[in-house]
């Protein structure tokens, strides 16, 4: 039979393929573990010798890295925090309480999914103006406190709980703030971590909304910082761009290897996109 | 009776946070767009109404016209490739493979939709400089001509269209390979014991089954790609010669270059336009082929 051979052969191509996938973040690493005078030069050396981290170094004396890195982290704290508790809230409401008006809100809350935030950003830059909210962090993080698909995901999520548990809870005279918090989101934690993770991961990559609002160098998040970098340092050198890209890329990387499982279930189960 | 009545104040309140912001940040905003769309402004001077101005200029604006263009051609090629290589990555992993090969072939095709399209457009800029790029060196190893990809007019977009498949191809290859192993088993069994080839089965048991997910997979690819603006700006900037200019790159630049904001939000609206069209015109399309 050549079945077996042939399945081997589509094994090779999907591995070839699959490394020529992650060439370019290989070379973007061992770029910037390269001395200097070694980087860019061709063909690739795919091994640098010996590796350093001089152009990790200088990261700090072209932009404020850990500054930038302080804000990113901030705001996709802020973010997945915030969202998540706003979600829950009316999730929870959505799927478990009545009143009037409920499924309509909920079905034009639904049917904003498709706004593309660029429709919006011109109005919201207005506002933001007018609020003196320009150039800041708050500008970031507030609007992005609402995330209809974050309601819409963990509402489908709290609809899978059996109704009987918050029964019981009601039956001893628990309110709903509890019910939430100490029936619900707990048997709803793979959804809460799965969101999580991708709301997080979203903000720490946002670059259209950042880069439109921030406009301080102390300010910035690292994606708008990273491109900022890339006109301010005009012949500048290129290494050093690659030690702060790789800064910003491996904590992402590192993240999603111990995550991986939910990682892919979140987006597998979810289509969330981020 | 009493118990629904008791709903009303907890359900408002906690429904509340969540309404409150996006009535201030989505549907204001929204209906903000639709009128500042009937003005001429430059964010300083007071507001001039405009009527119908802005939407008259946009039909002649070659630039605008251009912009929709590009859009549509990036749109049209993201679904193709996206939807058509995907599946057919789906297909090759979800075969039996050992599982070190399955486990970073996954990762593999994955690792880069983690990455921020700056990080991802600032590498690409590199890997595809004519002097000291990656893929101009291995191009040209293989024989093909050198060209600076992204300063040519003809070849600027589809190198976009290329970088974006590499970008985002790992989410549409795991939404479809998810889809695929919700396929039974058993149907394939059956269908083969009724002497199905490879093919068959295929057309006939995974392709149905799957139809749900290819049009989820379909219509989200389509609403990003509606939406592309991050690689024009840090790649391309819109050009050579507006070649690279999406819809939302130029509201970018009416809305936050130039600061013509009324014009900036007619475009927005055309971009709206676009998505709410091709979106309806899909799931009216899916009725014919999705099985439910």
């Amino acid at each position: 039979m050549g079945a077996p051979v042939k399945g081997r052969l589509l094994d090779l191509v999907l591995v070839l393929g699959g490394l020529l996938m992650i060439a370019p973040l290989v070379w973007l690493v061992v770029t910037a573990l390269s001395q200097p005078i070694d980087a860019f030069q061709l063909p690739p050396r795919w091994i640098p010798r010996p590796p350093t981290l001089e152009n990790f170094q200088q990261v700090p004396d072209l932009i404020p890295f850990a500054r930038m890195a302080w804000n990113s982290l901030q705001i996709a704290v802020i973010t997945t925090a915030g969202s998540l508790l706003t979600s829950a809230l009316a999730a929870y409401a959505f799927s478990r309480l009545r009143f009037p008006g409920r499924d309509q809100i909920f079905l034009v809350l639904l049917a904003a999914l498709v706004v593309p935030v660029q429709l919006t950003v011109v109005p919201v830059f207005i506002l933001m103006r007018w609020l003196h909210l320009v150039d800041t962090s708050v500008a970031i993080w507030l609007p992005a406190l609402v995330n209809v698909f974050g309601i819409f995901f963990l509402r489908q999520y709290i609809a899978s709980i059996p109704r009987e548990l918050d029964e019981a809870a009601i039956m001893d005279g628990a309110g709903h703030f509890w019910i939430l918090f100490r029936v619900i989101l707990p048997l709803a934690r793979p959804g809460l971590t799965a969101l999580a993770i991708f709301v997080f991961e979203a903000s720490w990559n946002n670059f259209f909304w950042p880069y439109i609002f921030l406009s301080s160098p102390e300010k910035m998040t690292l994606p708008v910082g990273l491109v900022s970098l890339q006109g301010a340092m005009g012949g500048g050198p290129a290494v050093v761009l690659f030690a702060a890209i790789t800064l910003v890329v491996l904590p992402i990387l590192v993240l999603f290897l111990i995550f991986q499982r939910s990682f892919i279930a979140s987006i597998a189960s979810t289509g969330l996109r981020g | 009776m009493t118990a629904q009545r008791r709903d009303w104040l907890p359900g408002y309140l906690f429904i509340s946070p969540a309404l409150l912001l996006f009535l201030v940040f989505v549907a204001a905003p929204l209906v903000g767009a639709f009128g500042l769309s009937l003005f001429h402004w430059d964010l300083l001077s007071t507001p001039e109404f405009a009527g119908l101005d802005n939407f008259r200029q946009l039909v002649t604006d070659e630039a605008t016209v251009r912009a929709v263009i590009n859009t549509f051609v990036f749109a049209l090629s993201s679904v193709v490739t996206h939807i058509g290589l995907g599946m057919l990555l789906a297909l090759g992993v979800h075969r039996t493979m050992t599982r070190g090969t399955k486990y970073f072939v996954r990762t593999a095709y994955f690792f880069p939709f983690l990455v921020s399209w700056a990080a991802v457009a600032l590498i690409w800029k590199y890997v595809l400089d004519p002097t000291f790029g990656l893929a101009t060196h291995y191009l040209q190893e293989l024989g093909l001509p050198v060209t600076n990809w992204l300063a040519s007019p003809t070849w600027a977009l589809p190198t976009l269209i290329v970088v974006d498949w590499w970008h985002t191809i790992g989410y549409t290859f795991i939404i479809l390979l998810a889809g695929l192993q919700t396929v039974p088993a058993q149907l394939h069994e059956a269908a083969r014991v009724d002497g199905a080839n490879a093919w068959w089965r295929f057309w006939s048991v995974t392709l149905p089954v799957m139809s749900p997910t290819i049009f989820f997979a379909t219509v989200i690819t389509f609403i990003g790609a509606f939406q592309i603006f991050d690689p024009m700006l840090i790649m391309t900037n819109g050009g050579p010669d507006g070649a690279t200019r999406s819809i939302v790159m130029y509201t970018y630049e009416k809305g936050f270059q130039s600061f013509e904001v009324g014009y900036a939000a007619a475009l927005s609206l055309v971009l709206f336009g676009v998505i709410m069209v091709a979106t309806g015109l899909q799931f009216r399309l899916s009725r014919r082929w999705v099985h439910q």
